[in-house]
Protein backbone atom coordinates (compact mmCIF):
# COMPACT_ATOMS: atom_id res chain seq x y z
CA UNK A 1 0.00 0.00 0.00
CA UNK A 2 1.30 3.60 -1.28
CA UNK A 3 2.19 6.16 2.11
CA UNK A 4 -0.53 7.94 3.81
CA UNK A 5 0.35 11.35 1.53
CA UNK A 6 0.66 9.52 -1.80
CA UNK A 7 -2.75 7.92 -1.27
CA UNK A 8 -4.28 11.72 0.22
CA UNK A 9 -2.99 13.22 -2.92
CA UNK A 10 -4.85 10.65 -5.11
CA UNK A 11 -8.07 10.89 -3.26
CA UNK A 12 -8.32 14.51 -3.01
CA UNK A 13 -8.01 14.63 -7.40
CA UNK A 14 -10.23 11.59 -7.54
CA UNK A 15 -12.58 13.33 -5.15
CA UNK A 16 -12.74 16.63 -6.63
CA UNK A 17 -11.07 18.48 -3.57
CA UNK A 18 -9.08 18.12 -0.34
CA UNK A 19 -11.05 18.16 2.95
CA UNK A 20 -11.02 16.91 6.26
CA UNK A 21 -13.23 14.23 5.30
CA UNK A 22 -10.61 12.69 2.79
CA UNK A 23 -7.80 12.63 5.44
CA UNK A 24 -10.75 10.75 7.52
CA UNK A 25 -11.34 8.32 5.16
CA UNK A 26 -7.84 7.72 3.94
CA UNK A 27 -6.55 6.68 7.75
CA UNK A 28 -9.92 4.74 7.96
CA UNK A 29 -8.89 2.75 4.87
CA UNK A 30 -6.04 2.57 5.63
CA UNK A 31 -6.59 0.97 9.27
CA UNK A 32 -8.83 -0.86 8.10
CA UNK A 33 -6.94 -2.62 5.18
CA UNK A 34 -4.60 -3.41 8.60
CA UNK A 35 -6.67 -4.91 10.32
CA UNK A 36 -8.29 -7.42 8.31
CA UNK A 37 -4.63 -8.01 7.02
CA UNK A 38 -4.80 -6.90 3.60
CA UNK A 39 -1.93 -4.65 2.05
CA UNK A 40 -2.83 -4.15 -1.68
CA UNK A 41 -6.80 -4.42 -1.81
CA UNK A 42 -6.39 -2.83 -5.54
CA UNK A 43 -4.39 -5.63 -6.68
CA UNK A 44 -5.16 -9.27 -7.52
CA UNK A 45 -5.84 -11.81 -5.35
CA UNK A 46 -7.04 -9.21 -2.58
CA UNK A 47 -9.09 -7.14 -4.97
CA UNK A 48 -11.45 -10.46 -4.47
CA UNK A 49 -11.12 -10.52 -0.61
CA UNK A 50 -12.63 -7.12 0.27
CA UNK A 51 -15.93 -5.47 1.00
CA UNK A 52 -16.58 -2.58 2.53
CA UNK A 53 -19.73 -1.03 3.81
CA UNK A 54 -19.94 2.52 4.85
CA UNK A 55 -22.50 4.37 6.09
CA UNK A 56 -22.29 7.55 5.02
CA UNK A 57 -22.48 9.30 1.39
CA UNK A 58 -20.23 11.84 2.59
CA UNK A 59 -16.37 12.86 1.47
CA UNK A 60 -15.07 9.87 3.77
CA UNK A 61 -16.86 7.26 1.35
CA UNK A 62 -14.76 8.83 -1.69
CA UNK A 63 -11.38 8.46 0.04
CA UNK A 64 -12.15 4.63 1.59
CA UNK A 65 -13.69 3.61 -1.87
CA UNK A 66 -10.06 4.97 -3.55
CA UNK A 67 -7.54 3.51 -1.12
CA UNK A 68 -9.17 0.26 -1.02
CA UNK A 69 -10.78 0.42 -4.77
CA UNK A 70 -14.17 -1.34 -3.94
CA UNK A 71 -16.58 0.39 -6.17
CA UNK A 72 -20.29 0.05 -6.21
CA UNK A 73 -20.33 -1.54 -9.92
CA UNK A 74 -17.95 -4.36 -8.51
CA UNK A 75 -20.40 -4.75 -5.53
CA UNK A 76 -17.45 -4.70 -2.94
CA UNK A 77 -18.98 -1.10 -1.56
CA UNK A 78 -21.91 -1.25 0.02
CA UNK A 79 -23.82 1.50 1.13
CA UNK A 80 -25.99 1.19 4.26
CA UNK A 81 -27.61 4.90 5.08
CA UNK A 82 -27.39 4.92 8.40
CA UNK A 83 -26.21 8.61 8.36
CA UNK A 84 -22.98 7.35 10.96
CA UNK A 85 -19.26 8.28 9.85
CA UNK A 86 -18.30 4.98 9.66
CA UNK A 87 -17.46 1.68 7.89
CA UNK A 88 -17.00 -2.31 8.38
CA UNK A 89 -13.94 -3.40 6.22
CA UNK A 90 -14.82 -7.27 5.62
CA UNK A 91 -11.98 -9.71 4.67
CA UNK A 92 -13.74 -12.38 2.70
CA UNK A 93 -11.00 -15.32 2.95
CA UNK A 94 -10.82 -15.01 6.58
CA UNK A 95 -14.15 -13.88 7.51
CA UNK A 96 -12.49 -11.19 10.19
CA UNK A 97 -14.00 -7.79 9.96
CA UNK A 98 -13.63 -4.90 11.62
CA UNK A 99 -16.22 -1.87 12.27
CA UNK A 100 -14.17 1.59 12.28
CA UNK A 101 -16.27 4.78 13.29
CA UNK A 102 -14.77 8.16 13.19
CA UNK A 103 -15.26 9.74 17.66
CA UNK A 104 -17.39 12.87 17.72
CA UNK A 105 -14.68 13.96 20.20
CA UNK A 106 -12.01 14.26 17.42
CA UNK A 107 -13.89 16.87 16.45
CA UNK A 108 -13.21 18.85 19.41
CA UNK A 109 -9.90 17.16 19.98
CA UNK A 110 -8.63 18.99 16.50
CA UNK A 111 -7.64 22.54 18.50
CA UNK A 112 -5.59 21.01 20.57
CA UNK A 113 -3.94 19.26 17.63
CA UNK A 114 -3.20 22.47 15.36
CA UNK A 115 -3.83 25.36 17.48
CA UNK A 116 -2.06 27.45 14.95
CA UNK A 117 -4.74 27.79 12.90
CA UNK A 118 -7.59 29.50 13.47
CA UNK A 119 -10.19 27.89 9.80
CA UNK A 120 -12.32 25.39 11.75
CA UNK A 121 -12.26 23.55 8.21
CA UNK A 122 -8.20 23.64 8.22
CA UNK A 123 -7.78 23.32 11.45
CA UNK A 124 -9.43 19.80 11.18
CA UNK A 125 -8.33 18.44 8.05
CA UNK A 126 -4.31 18.98 9.99
CA UNK A 127 -5.09 17.89 13.05
CA UNK A 128 -7.09 14.41 11.98
CA UNK A 129 -3.54 13.95 9.93
CA UNK A 130 -1.60 14.12 13.54
CA UNK A 131 -4.00 12.68 15.72
CA UNK A 132 -3.37 9.13 17.26
CA UNK A 133 -5.87 6.62 15.99
CA UNK A 134 -7.30 5.68 19.33
CA UNK A 135 -8.37 9.31 19.33
CA UNK A 136 -9.58 9.86 15.94
CA UNK A 137 -12.01 6.08 15.81
CA UNK A 138 -13.35 3.69 17.62
CA UNK A 139 -12.80 0.25 16.54
CA UNK A 140 -14.86 -2.67 16.43
CA UNK A 141 -13.96 -6.06 15.76
CA UNK A 142 -17.35 -7.60 14.02
CA UNK A 143 -19.06 -10.65 12.35
CA UNK A 144 -20.68 -9.42 8.83
CA UNK A 145 -22.50 -12.35 7.53
CA UNK A 146 -22.77 -11.46 3.55
CA UNK A 147 -25.84 -13.04 1.75
CA UNK A 148 -24.71 -14.43 -1.36
CA UNK A 149 -26.63 -12.40 -3.12
CA UNK A 150 -24.89 -9.31 -2.57
CA UNK A 151 -21.09 -11.33 -3.38
CA UNK A 152 -19.62 -9.63 -5.88
CA UNK A 153 -19.78 -12.04 -9.41
CA UNK A 154 -22.12 -12.72 -11.68
CA UNK A 155 -26.02 -12.82 -11.15
CA UNK A 156 -27.14 -15.77 -9.75
CA UNK A 157 -30.62 -14.23 -9.29
CA UNK A 158 -33.36 -13.09 -11.26
CA UNK A 159 -37.18 -12.55 -10.47
CA UNK A 160 -39.59 -11.02 -13.07
CA UNK A 161 -42.13 -8.56 -11.21
CA UNK A 162 -45.61 -10.02 -11.58
CA UNK A 163 -46.65 -6.19 -11.86
CA UNK A 164 -44.59 -4.50 -13.95
CA UNK A 165 -42.73 -7.06 -15.75
CA UNK A 166 -38.92 -5.73 -14.77
CA UNK A 167 -36.84 -8.27 -14.43
CA UNK A 168 -35.16 -8.05 -10.57
CA UNK A 169 -31.67 -9.56 -9.80
CA UNK A 170 -29.84 -10.31 -7.44
CA UNK A 171 -33.02 -11.47 -4.71
CA UNK A 172 -34.22 -7.91 -4.47
CA UNK A 173 -37.58 -8.42 -4.99
CA UNK A 174 -40.37 -9.03 -2.33
CA UNK A 175 -43.40 -11.43 -1.81
CA UNK A 176 -46.58 -9.52 -1.14
CA UNK A 177 -49.98 -10.41 -1.19
CA UNK A 178 -49.66 -13.09 -3.10
CA UNK A 179 -47.44 -11.54 -5.94
CA UNK A 180 -43.76 -11.14 -6.29
CA UNK A 181 -42.82 -7.53 -6.92
CA UNK A 182 -39.97 -4.86 -7.73
CA UNK A 183 -39.55 -2.35 -4.46
CA UNK A 184 -40.57 -0.31 -6.52
CA UNK A 185 -44.29 -1.97 -7.31
CA UNK A 186 -44.32 -3.13 -4.09
CA UNK A 187 -43.63 0.21 -2.24
CA UNK A 188 -42.97 4.04 -2.28
CA UNK A 189 -41.19 4.29 -5.12
CA UNK A 190 -38.28 7.19 -4.82
CA UNK A 191 -39.46 8.42 -7.65
CA UNK A 192 -43.01 10.18 -9.35
CA UNK A 193 -44.46 8.84 -12.70
CA UNK A 194 -45.13 12.23 -14.54
CA UNK A 195 -48.28 11.52 -16.83
CA UNK A 196 -47.88 12.96 -20.33
CA UNK A 197 -50.49 15.38 -21.60
CA UNK B 1 -33.83 -53.51 10.74
CA UNK B 2 -35.63 -50.57 8.24
CA UNK B 3 -34.67 -50.73 4.72
CA UNK B 4 -34.12 -47.84 2.93
CA UNK B 5 -36.67 -48.50 -0.20
CA UNK B 6 -34.66 -46.15 -2.33
CA UNK B 7 -31.34 -45.90 -4.16
CA UNK B 8 -28.05 -46.24 -2.16
CA UNK B 9 -26.52 -43.27 -1.10
CA UNK B 10 -24.04 -42.62 -3.07
CA UNK B 11 -22.28 -45.19 -5.47
CA UNK B 12 -19.08 -42.81 -5.52
CA UNK B 13 -15.87 -44.84 -2.70
CA UNK B 14 -13.64 -41.78 -2.55
CA UNK B 15 -10.15 -43.16 -1.77
CA UNK B 16 -8.54 -43.32 2.18
CA UNK B 17 -4.92 -42.32 2.49
CA UNK B 18 -3.46 -42.66 6.16
CA UNK B 19 -3.08 -39.87 8.36
CA UNK B 20 0.85 -39.98 8.18
CA UNK B 21 0.90 -39.56 4.77
CA UNK B 22 -1.66 -36.81 3.93
CA UNK B 23 0.76 -34.24 4.73
CA UNK B 24 1.04 -32.18 1.42
CA UNK B 25 -2.71 -33.04 0.19
CA UNK B 26 -5.31 -30.89 0.40
CA UNK B 27 -8.30 -31.25 2.42
CA UNK B 28 -12.28 -32.69 0.56
CA UNK B 29 -14.02 -31.52 3.15
CA UNK B 30 -14.32 -29.51 6.55
CA UNK B 31 -13.32 -31.64 9.41
CA UNK B 32 -15.74 -30.88 12.30
CA UNK B 33 -14.38 -30.55 15.76
CA UNK B 34 -16.84 -30.96 19.14
CA UNK B 35 -15.97 -29.99 22.76
CA UNK B 36 -19.01 -30.80 24.58
CA UNK B 37 -21.11 -27.47 25.82
CA UNK B 38 -18.05 -25.55 24.28
CA UNK B 39 -17.64 -25.51 20.60
CA UNK B 40 -18.98 -27.35 17.16
CA UNK B 41 -17.42 -26.17 14.04
CA UNK B 42 -15.08 -26.79 11.70
CA UNK B 43 -11.54 -27.34 12.58
CA UNK B 44 -10.23 -27.11 9.13
CA UNK B 45 -11.93 -26.10 6.05
CA UNK B 46 -11.95 -28.09 2.99
CA UNK B 47 -8.80 -27.22 0.47
CA UNK B 48 -6.60 -26.87 3.36
CA UNK B 49 -3.29 -27.96 2.78
CA UNK B 50 -1.96 -30.84 5.22
CA UNK B 51 0.83 -29.39 7.14
CA UNK B 52 2.92 -32.23 9.40
CA UNK B 53 1.88 -29.97 12.29
CA UNK B 54 -1.89 -30.43 11.80
CA UNK B 55 -1.26 -34.41 12.44
CA UNK B 56 -1.51 -34.01 15.93
CA UNK B 57 -4.51 -32.11 15.93
CA UNK B 58 -6.19 -34.33 13.17
CA UNK B 59 -5.57 -37.12 15.45
CA UNK B 60 -6.77 -35.98 18.84
CA UNK B 61 -10.07 -35.35 16.19
CA UNK B 62 -10.12 -38.91 15.81
CA UNK B 63 -8.94 -38.62 12.36
CA UNK B 64 -6.60 -41.57 11.31
CA UNK B 65 -7.58 -41.53 7.33
CA UNK B 66 -8.74 -38.81 5.26
CA UNK B 67 -10.18 -38.65 1.62
CA UNK B 68 -8.55 -37.75 -1.23
CA UNK B 69 -11.32 -36.89 -3.87
CA UNK B 70 -10.95 -37.24 -8.22
CA UNK B 71 -14.66 -36.75 -8.97
CA UNK B 72 -16.05 -37.37 -12.30
CA UNK B 73 -18.18 -35.32 -14.35
CA UNK B 74 -21.28 -36.56 -12.58
CA UNK B 75 -20.09 -36.68 -9.30
CA UNK B 76 -20.74 -32.85 -7.02
CA UNK B 77 -19.20 -32.36 -4.30
CA UNK B 78 -21.15 -31.70 -1.01
CA UNK B 79 -20.60 -28.03 -1.18
CA UNK B 80 -20.87 -27.48 -4.64
CA UNK B 81 -24.09 -29.96 -4.37
CA UNK B 82 -25.50 -27.83 -1.09
CA UNK B 83 -25.25 -24.55 -3.29
CA UNK B 84 -27.65 -25.85 -5.53
CA UNK B 85 -29.97 -26.62 -3.40
CA UNK B 86 -30.04 -23.50 -1.25
CA UNK B 87 -30.86 -21.83 -4.80
CA UNK B 88 -33.17 -23.71 -5.76
CA UNK B 89 -35.30 -23.79 -2.63
CA UNK B 90 -35.09 -19.92 -1.42
CA UNK B 91 -37.77 -17.95 -2.75
CA UNK B 92 -38.55 -14.72 -2.15
CA UNK B 93 -36.99 -12.63 1.16
CA UNK B 94 -34.62 -15.89 1.62
CA UNK B 95 -31.29 -15.74 1.63
CA UNK B 96 -27.88 -17.56 2.58
CA UNK B 97 -24.56 -17.73 3.00
CA UNK B 98 -22.78 -18.94 -0.06
CA UNK B 99 -19.89 -20.18 1.94
CA UNK B 100 -20.97 -24.45 3.23
CA UNK B 101 -20.16 -24.61 6.79
CA UNK B 102 -19.39 -28.64 7.32
CA UNK B 103 -21.14 -29.32 3.82
CA UNK B 104 -24.46 -27.14 5.53
CA UNK B 105 -26.29 -24.07 3.95
CA UNK B 106 -28.57 -21.89 6.64
CA UNK B 107 -31.45 -20.17 4.86
CA UNK B 108 -32.14 -17.04 6.80
CA UNK B 109 -34.71 -14.41 6.16
CA UNK B 110 -34.12 -11.09 4.36
CA UNK B 111 -36.36 -8.78 5.46
CA UNK B 112 -39.32 -9.06 8.10
CA UNK B 113 -41.85 -11.10 7.52
CA UNK B 114 -44.08 -14.13 7.32
CA UNK B 115 -42.19 -17.25 7.02
CA UNK B 116 -44.08 -19.65 4.79
CA UNK B 117 -43.45 -23.36 3.46
CA UNK B 118 -44.77 -25.20 0.69
CA UNK B 119 -44.61 -28.45 2.84
CA UNK B 120 -45.65 -31.08 0.62
CA UNK B 121 -42.76 -30.60 -1.83
CA UNK B 122 -40.63 -30.11 1.40
CA UNK B 123 -41.60 -33.65 2.33
CA UNK B 124 -41.09 -34.92 -1.20
CA UNK B 125 -37.57 -33.57 -1.47
CA UNK B 126 -36.15 -34.80 1.48
CA UNK B 127 -37.93 -38.39 0.82
CA UNK B 128 -34.70 -38.19 -2.11
CA UNK B 129 -32.58 -40.10 0.60
CA UNK B 130 -29.12 -37.67 -0.79
CA UNK B 131 -30.24 -34.57 0.36
CA UNK B 132 -32.43 -33.04 3.54
CA UNK B 133 -33.90 -29.71 4.66
CA UNK B 134 -35.19 -28.76 7.66
CA UNK B 135 -37.03 -25.77 8.58
CA UNK B 136 -38.97 -24.11 10.81
CA UNK B 137 -43.14 -24.23 10.80
CA UNK B 138 -45.34 -22.82 8.30
CA UNK B 139 -46.78 -19.01 9.02
CA UNK B 140 -43.92 -18.06 11.58
CA UNK B 141 -43.38 -14.40 11.79
CA UNK B 142 -39.68 -14.01 11.22
CA UNK B 143 -36.95 -10.94 11.32
CA UNK B 144 -34.44 -10.03 9.21
CA UNK B 145 -31.21 -12.75 9.37
CA UNK B 146 -33.63 -15.24 11.26
CA UNK B 147 -32.51 -18.59 10.40
CA UNK B 148 -35.40 -20.10 8.52
CA UNK B 149 -33.96 -23.58 7.39
CA UNK B 150 -30.81 -25.71 6.83
CA UNK B 151 -30.07 -27.96 4.32
CA UNK B 152 -26.73 -30.17 2.94
CA UNK B 153 -26.32 -32.87 0.73
CA UNK B 154 -26.06 -36.53 3.04
CA UNK B 155 -22.70 -37.75 1.24
CA UNK B 156 -19.65 -36.30 0.97
CA UNK B 157 -20.49 -37.23 -2.94
CA UNK B 158 -23.11 -36.95 -4.57
CA UNK B 159 -24.44 -38.43 -8.21
CA UNK B 160 -25.87 -35.17 -10.26
CA UNK B 161 -28.84 -37.43 -11.39
CA UNK B 162 -29.51 -37.27 -7.44
CA UNK B 163 -29.28 -33.29 -7.39
CA UNK B 164 -30.90 -32.76 -10.40
CA UNK B 165 -34.21 -34.63 -9.19
CA UNK B 166 -34.17 -32.97 -5.45
CA UNK B 167 -33.50 -29.51 -7.56
CA UNK B 168 -36.43 -30.25 -9.73
CA UNK B 169 -38.97 -31.31 -7.17
CA UNK B 170 -38.32 -27.59 -5.67
CA UNK B 171 -38.27 -25.67 -8.72
CA UNK B 172 -41.53 -27.01 -10.00
CA UNK B 173 -43.06 -25.61 -6.70
CA UNK B 174 -40.96 -22.22 -6.62
CA UNK B 175 -41.34 -20.83 -3.87
CA UNK B 176 -40.73 -23.40 -1.72
CA UNK B 177 -39.69 -21.33 0.94
CA UNK B 178 -40.40 -17.67 1.16
CA UNK B 179 -41.00 -14.25 3.27
CA UNK B 180 -43.91 -12.19 2.60
CA UNK B 181 -44.09 -8.82 3.50
CA UNK B 182 -46.40 -7.19 6.25
CA UNK B 183 -48.57 -4.32 4.62
CA UNK B 184 -48.20 -1.28 6.38
CA UNK B 185 -52.18 -1.54 7.25
CA UNK B 186 -54.54 1.25 8.71
CA UNK B 187 -55.69 -0.66 11.27
CA UNK B 188 -59.61 0.95 13.25
CA UNK B 189 -60.45 -0.61 16.56
CA UNK B 190 -63.90 -1.33 17.89
CA UNK B 191 -64.21 -1.81 21.58
CA UNK B 192 -67.64 -3.10 23.11
CA UNK B 193 -69.14 -3.71 26.15
CA UNK B 194 -71.24 -1.57 28.56
CA UNK B 195 -68.83 -2.07 31.67
CA UNK B 196 -66.47 -0.37 29.26
CA UNK B 197 -69.06 2.09 27.63
CA UNK B 198 -70.15 3.53 30.83
CA UNK B 199 -66.74 3.86 32.84
CA UNK B 200 -67.14 1.11 34.97
CA UNK B 201 -63.87 -0.75 34.20
CA UNK B 202 -60.78 0.74 32.31
CA UNK B 203 -60.73 -0.93 28.50
CA UNK B 204 -57.08 -2.76 28.80
CA UNK B 205 -57.71 -3.86 25.38
CA UNK B 206 -56.35 -0.85 23.08
CA UNK B 207 -53.12 -1.17 24.57
CA UNK B 208 -52.67 -5.11 23.49
CA UNK B 209 -54.12 -4.62 20.28
CA UNK B 210 -51.66 -1.73 19.60
CA UNK B 211 -48.73 -3.43 21.07
CA UNK B 212 -49.54 -6.32 19.16
CA UNK B 213 -50.18 -4.24 15.30
CA UNK B 214 -46.95 -2.17 16.46
CA UNK B 215 -44.56 -5.62 16.11
CA UNK B 216 -45.59 -5.46 12.77
CA UNK B 217 -45.41 -2.07 11.11
CA UNK B 218 -49.62 -1.51 11.11
CA UNK B 219 -51.07 1.15 12.70
CA UNK B 220 -53.83 1.96 15.11
CA UNK B 221 -55.59 4.92 13.71
CA UNK B 222 -58.62 5.06 15.51
CA UNK B 223 -60.85 3.14 18.03
CA UNK B 224 -64.55 3.44 19.42
CA UNK B 225 -65.61 2.06 22.48
CA UNK B 226 -69.12 1.26 22.16
CA UNK B 227 -72.18 -0.16 24.11
CA UNK B 228 -73.51 -3.62 23.62
CA UNK B 229 -75.73 -2.16 20.87
CA UNK B 230 -76.40 -3.84 17.46
CA UNK B 231 -77.32 -1.07 15.80
CA UNK B 232 -74.38 1.15 17.09
CA UNK B 233 -71.72 -1.58 16.58
CA UNK B 234 -72.88 -2.29 12.60
CA UNK B 235 -73.01 1.07 11.97
CA UNK B 236 -69.60 1.72 13.39
CA UNK B 237 -68.36 -1.10 10.88
CA UNK B 238 -70.08 0.84 8.31
CA UNK B 239 -68.68 3.98 9.29
CA UNK B 240 -64.91 2.46 9.58
CA UNK B 241 -65.11 0.76 6.05
CA UNK B 242 -66.23 4.30 4.11
CA UNK B 243 -63.29 5.45 5.89
CA UNK B 244 -61.12 3.43 3.92
CA UNK B 245 -59.72 0.58 6.81
CA UNK B 246 -57.29 -1.47 5.64
CA UNK B 247 -58.39 -4.29 8.80
CA UNK B 248 -60.68 -3.77 11.67
CA UNK B 249 -60.84 -5.18 14.67
CA UNK B 250 -63.16 -5.97 17.49
CA UNK B 251 -63.30 -7.23 20.88
CA UNK B 252 -64.97 -8.89 23.38
CA UNK B 253 -69.29 -9.78 22.73
CA UNK B 254 -68.42 -12.70 21.02
CA UNK B 255 -69.73 -15.59 23.47
CA UNK B 256 -73.13 -16.83 24.22
CA UNK B 257 -74.34 -14.16 26.75
CA UNK B 258 -77.67 -12.14 25.86
CA UNK B 259 -74.91 -9.28 25.67
CA UNK B 260 -72.84 -10.53 23.24
CA UNK B 261 -73.98 -8.97 20.79
CA UNK B 262 -70.85 -8.15 18.72
CA UNK B 263 -71.39 -10.30 16.14
CA UNK B 264 -74.53 -9.92 15.03
CA UNK B 265 -73.60 -6.45 15.07
CA UNK B 266 -70.68 -6.58 12.32
CA UNK B 267 -73.72 -9.37 10.45
CA UNK B 268 -75.93 -6.68 10.55
CA UNK B 269 -73.36 -4.11 8.91
CA UNK B 270 -73.70 -6.26 5.66
CA UNK B 271 -70.29 -8.55 5.36
CA UNK B 272 -70.14 -10.74 2.56
CA UNK B 273 -68.52 -13.90 5.08
CA UNK B 274 -68.55 -14.62 7.96
CA UNK B 275 -66.69 -17.55 10.18
CA UNK B 276 -67.36 -17.72 13.74
CA UNK B 277 -65.81 -20.44 16.20
CA UNK B 278 -61.62 -21.75 15.18
CA UNK B 279 -60.18 -24.89 16.52
CA UNK B 280 -57.84 -22.90 18.66
CA UNK B 281 -57.91 -22.70 23.04
CA UNK B 282 -57.69 -19.75 23.98
CA UNK B 283 -59.84 -18.30 21.61
CA UNK B 284 -62.46 -21.12 20.35
CA UNK B 285 -65.57 -17.97 19.61
CA UNK B 286 -62.68 -16.02 17.18
CA UNK B 287 -65.26 -14.76 14.34
CA UNK B 288 -64.02 -13.79 11.13
CA UNK B 289 -65.78 -11.74 8.70
CA UNK B 290 -65.29 -9.92 5.53
CA UNK B 291 -66.62 -7.02 3.40
CA UNK B 292 -65.06 -7.35 -0.02
CA UNK B 293 -61.15 -7.43 1.05
CA UNK B 294 -61.50 -5.92 4.19
CA UNK B 295 -61.48 -8.23 6.78
CA UNK B 296 -63.12 -7.65 10.13
CA UNK B 297 -61.83 -9.78 12.99
CA UNK B 298 -63.58 -10.47 16.13
CA UNK B 299 -61.44 -10.61 19.41
CA UNK B 300 -62.97 -12.65 22.20
CA UNK B 301 -62.59 -11.21 25.48
CA UNK B 302 -59.72 -14.46 26.68
CA UNK B 303 -57.51 -11.83 25.18
CA UNK B 304 -57.60 -9.78 28.20
CA UNK B 305 -56.33 -12.36 30.48
CA UNK B 306 -54.54 -14.68 28.01
CA UNK B 307 -50.72 -13.45 26.48
CA UNK B 308 -51.29 -15.27 23.37
CA UNK B 309 -54.48 -16.24 21.75
CA UNK B 310 -56.05 -16.68 18.44
CA UNK B 311 -54.81 -13.27 17.63
CA UNK B 312 -51.58 -14.09 17.71
CA UNK B 313 -51.83 -16.16 14.85
CA UNK B 314 -54.60 -14.95 12.53
CA UNK B 315 -52.60 -10.94 13.05
CA UNK B 316 -49.61 -11.85 11.08
CA UNK B 317 -51.90 -13.58 8.76
CA UNK B 318 -53.99 -11.02 7.92
CA UNK B 319 -51.02 -8.53 7.89
CA UNK B 320 -49.30 -10.54 4.91
CA UNK B 321 -52.63 -10.01 2.71
CA UNK B 322 -53.73 -13.69 3.45
CA UNK B 323 -57.81 -13.99 3.46
CA UNK B 324 -58.25 -16.95 5.60
CA UNK B 325 -61.21 -18.85 5.48
CA UNK B 326 -63.34 -21.42 7.81
CA UNK B 327 -60.64 -24.41 6.58
CA UNK B 328 -57.38 -22.43 7.45
CA UNK B 329 -59.07 -21.37 10.79
CA UNK B 330 -60.09 -25.27 11.54
CA UNK B 331 -55.94 -25.84 10.40
CA UNK B 332 -55.37 -24.51 13.38
CA UNK B 333 -57.15 -27.47 15.45
CA UNK B 334 -53.68 -29.68 15.43
CA UNK B 335 -51.11 -27.75 17.38
CA UNK B 336 -54.21 -25.19 18.25
CA UNK B 337 -53.66 -25.66 22.54
CA UNK B 338 -51.78 -23.41 24.47
CA UNK B 339 -50.23 -24.99 26.81
CA UNK B 340 -50.36 -21.58 29.17
CA UNK B 341 -46.89 -21.79 30.69
CA UNK B 342 -45.39 -19.87 33.12
CA UNK B 343 -43.62 -18.48 31.08
CA UNK B 344 -44.80 -18.09 27.94
CA UNK B 345 -42.40 -18.79 24.84
CA UNK B 346 -44.73 -18.02 21.87
CA UNK B 347 -43.87 -18.42 18.89
CA UNK B 348 -41.19 -20.96 20.27
CA UNK B 349 -43.62 -23.61 21.00
CA UNK B 350 -46.00 -25.59 19.35
CA UNK B 351 -49.16 -23.27 19.56
CA UNK B 352 -50.58 -22.61 16.19
CA UNK B 353 -47.63 -24.36 14.67
CA UNK B 354 -49.89 -26.28 11.88
CA UNK B 355 -52.37 -23.57 11.01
Amino acid sequence: MQDFETLLKGSAEAHGHICPGQVVGVRMAMLGCDLIGLDNPQSLPQIKKIIVYVEIDRCATDAISYVTGVKLGRRSLKFVDNGIMAATFVNLETNRAFRIRSTEKSRELASRYAPEIDDKRLQQLEAYKLMPLEELFEVQEVKVDVPINDMPGPTRFKAVCQKCKTVVRDKKEVYKNEQILCRSCAFDAYYRLLTKK
Amino acid sequence: MLQHESSPLSEYEPKKIKIEDAVGSALAHDITEIRPGEYKGPSFRKGHKIERKDLCQLMRLGKRHLYILDLGKEQIHEDDAVLELAIALAGPGVTFDGRPREGKIQLKASYHGLFKVDVDPLINFNLIPEVMCASIHNNTPVKKGQSLAGTRAIPLVIHRNALDKAVNIVRTHYPVFSVKVFNPCKVRLIITGNEVYDGLIEDKFEAIVNEKLKAYGASLVETAILPDDEAMIADSVRLFLDQGTDLIITTGGMSVDPDDVTRSGIRKAGIDKIYYSTAVLPGAMFQLAYKGDVPIAGIPACALYHKTTIFDLILPRLLAGERPDNKDLSRFAHGGLCLDCPTCRFPACSFGKTG
